[in-house]
């Protein structure tokens, strides 16, 4: 079943990824992503004094301030401003700072497809670099469901606008623990095969949903590698950063 | 931590001290000569018209859109440029999302005021070439070019956001459009079926910003975050290297000589011409694709330039069919 894309990649290959870290002076944390040609830059600023009205004062609070690369922000902004909250909610640990508010910026470049996963793992690295406290890294990938039910990963703009369907999925990364035990488990399932987030545009059979959850789950293990390693490479070098 | 999150840098008397003192010995916190520029470097994003540009630790991005609209009725010949500015929130936790604050006005209306009242481009009307009548013809329509520049970092934003906004539109590319066969509706061609066209730039004209610090009059060039809460009042010259001041926005702050101000434009039109040569050598790289494709050595630069010309036009001709290499233009 080979399919012809545009730009030559197989259905399982993700394009390829540059991640860059420490990029603004006076931001407390900041990376760059691009998957192919999408590329996000994120800043964190955080934690500082004070939540918004509303919040929980028990808790930290995170603020997500999306920047559309042109026009206002509008209602698409704001929807992904409420998911990568909720989003990054689930893997920060709250109660660390509580009464404080982190905000993170992201500012979109260039839309190539599959925007809200390279803003994902944009923020996500930010916030390493930031050093604010997390449970775990949030691996985000885009796999859509092409004419004649083929499975493409990473799709680009145009495929992303000719499918039928495709679904937004974020992971938590693959752990390698220190501890004899082995990685956590909940449930007697590896913590690593739960799902944080799940959006989906369009309709898509359930069995089709689920191979889409198996494809995107092992190129999150493979993303979460690179990301591993690439986060360790620059601490690394950096040792104000470092601990 | 209260000094991030206020928008005027809170200086202390002890670093106001040490910077006058050090300047009145022609030394600058960073290093630098006072009519020293910081590094500039420009950079292009994919599109054509997006443009990013690093001055030290300044960066701002610069993107431009066209629209097909009608023209203004006083002026048929005529498409119009709007600018529009946007502090990030990215730059300083202190600025707000959404609307732009009077900073952030002021910057865009002298980055505007330097691009539009010398004729800097001619926006494009379309007329057939058989009836003249058809430029005053109410009916046709003219391109309009928006911009939009994104802010972040550490002052100085005027130069930067000055030269974001011309390396982006120096690159940017409108799509052609002609008219139908009655004349009366225009048809936009996509980019695959007919090559974009250029802006036509008459000139670039370059801000180029004066800070006043302590009462000796010492005037600083490019001023970073500190040297501007330090400073008694600023002055953005703009001009270009046909000599030629296009604008001079000095808003209050402390009174000057005028023999200073000369001397200042004098220092400004050199700058002028360093930064223009800097932002044609940028805006020619791109043309050629080199920086996105290749690393080249400047000795290795003209066998490049020749394969790569050649493989640019082959391209070009295969673009009907989806090319199997991840390169596009």
């Amino acid at each position: 079943m080979a399919v012809d894309r545009a730009d030559g990649r197989t259905p399982n290959q993700r394009r390829p990824v540059a991640c860059t870290r420490g990029i603004l002076h006076r931001a407390h944390g900041s990376a760059s992503w691009a998957q192919g040609d999408t590329k996000v830059i994120a800043a964190v600023y955080g934690p500082k004094a004070g939540t918004r009205k509303n919040e929980n004062p028990e808790k930290a609070c995170i603020e997500v301030i999306w920047k559309p690369k042109t026009g206002q922000s509008g209602k698409p902004e704001r929807e992904y401003e409420m998911v990568l909250k909720k989003t990054l909610q689930s893997i920060c640990l709250l109660n660390v700072h509580p009464n404080t508010t982190t905000s993170i910026v992201i500012q979109v470049v260039n839309d190539d497809g599959a925007l809200l996963p390279c803003a994902i793992n944009a923020a996500c690295a930010a916030l390493v670099d930031a050093g604010i406290p997390l449970k775990h890294l949030a691996v985000a990938i885009c796999c859509c469901m092409a004419e004649g039910g083929h499975i493409l990963l990473d799709p680009s703009k145009i495929e992303e606008q000719k499918v039928k369907a495709f679904v937004y999925l974020v992971f938590p990364n693959s752990m390698v623990s220190v501890l004899p035990q082995g990685s956590l488990r909940l449930g007697g399932e590896l913590m690593e095969h739960g799902i944080i987030t799940s959006v989906t545009h369009g309709m898509m059979a359930v069995d089709d949903y689920f191979s889409c959850l198996k494809l995107g789950r092992a190129a999150a293990a493979e993303l979460s590698d690179l990301l591993r390693s690439s986060l360790k490479l620059k601490a690394g070098n950096d040792p104000s950063k470092a601990g | 931590m209260e000094q991030r999150l206020a928008n005027s840098l809170i200086m202390t008397v002890n670093e106001k001290k040490f910077i006058e003192t050090a300047l009145l010995s022609d030394l600058r916190v960073d290093g630098r000569r006072p009519f020293d520029y910081r590094k500039l470097s420009i950079s292009f994003g994919r599109e054509d018209g997006s443009s990013e540009v690093q001055l030290g630790n300044t960066r701002v991005m610069g993107f431009v859109t066209g629209q097909l609209v009608q023209p203004y009725r006083d002026r048929p010949n005529e498409g119009t440029l709007a600018i529009y500015t946007e502090f990030s929130p990215m730059a300083d936790p202190s600025f707000e999302a959404g609307r732009p604050g009077e900073s952030a006005i002021e910057l865009g209306r002298i980055v505007d005021r330097g691009l539009r009242y010398d004729s800097l481009f001619t926006c494009l009307n379309f007329c057939s070439s058989t009836t003249e009548s058809r430029a005053v013809d109410t009916e046709s329509l003219c391109v309009i070019s928006g911009k939009s520049l994104n802010l972040y970092g550490n002052r100085n934003l005027v130069d930067a956001s000055n030269v974001a906004a011309l390396a982006a539109l120096s690159t940017f590319r409108r799509p052609e459009c002609t008219l139908g066969e009655n004349g009366q509706e225009v048809i936009v061609h996509p980019p695959e079926a007919r090559e974009p066209l250029p802006l036509i730039i008459h000139h670039l004209p370059v801000a180029v910003t004066f800070a006043f610090i302590g009462k000796e009059n010492v005037v600083v060039i490019d001023p970073t975050h500190h040297e501007e809460a330090v400073m008694g009042g600023s002055m953005t010259a703009t001009l270009n290297t046909n000599g030629d001041v296009c604008a001079i926005q000095k808003a209050g702050g402390e009174g000057v000589l005028q023999s200073v101000i000369m001397q200042c434009l004098r220092i400004a039109s050199v700058k002028a011409g360093d930064i223009t040569s800097k932002i044609k050598s940028a805006v020619m790289l791109k043309r050629y694709d080199l920086k996105l494709i290749f690393r080249v050595k400047y000795s290795e630069f003209e066998k490049q330039v020749e394969s790569y010309n050649t493989e640019r036009s082959l391209r070009k001709i295969k673009r009907h069919n989806p090319s199997p290499a991840g390169y596009k233009h």
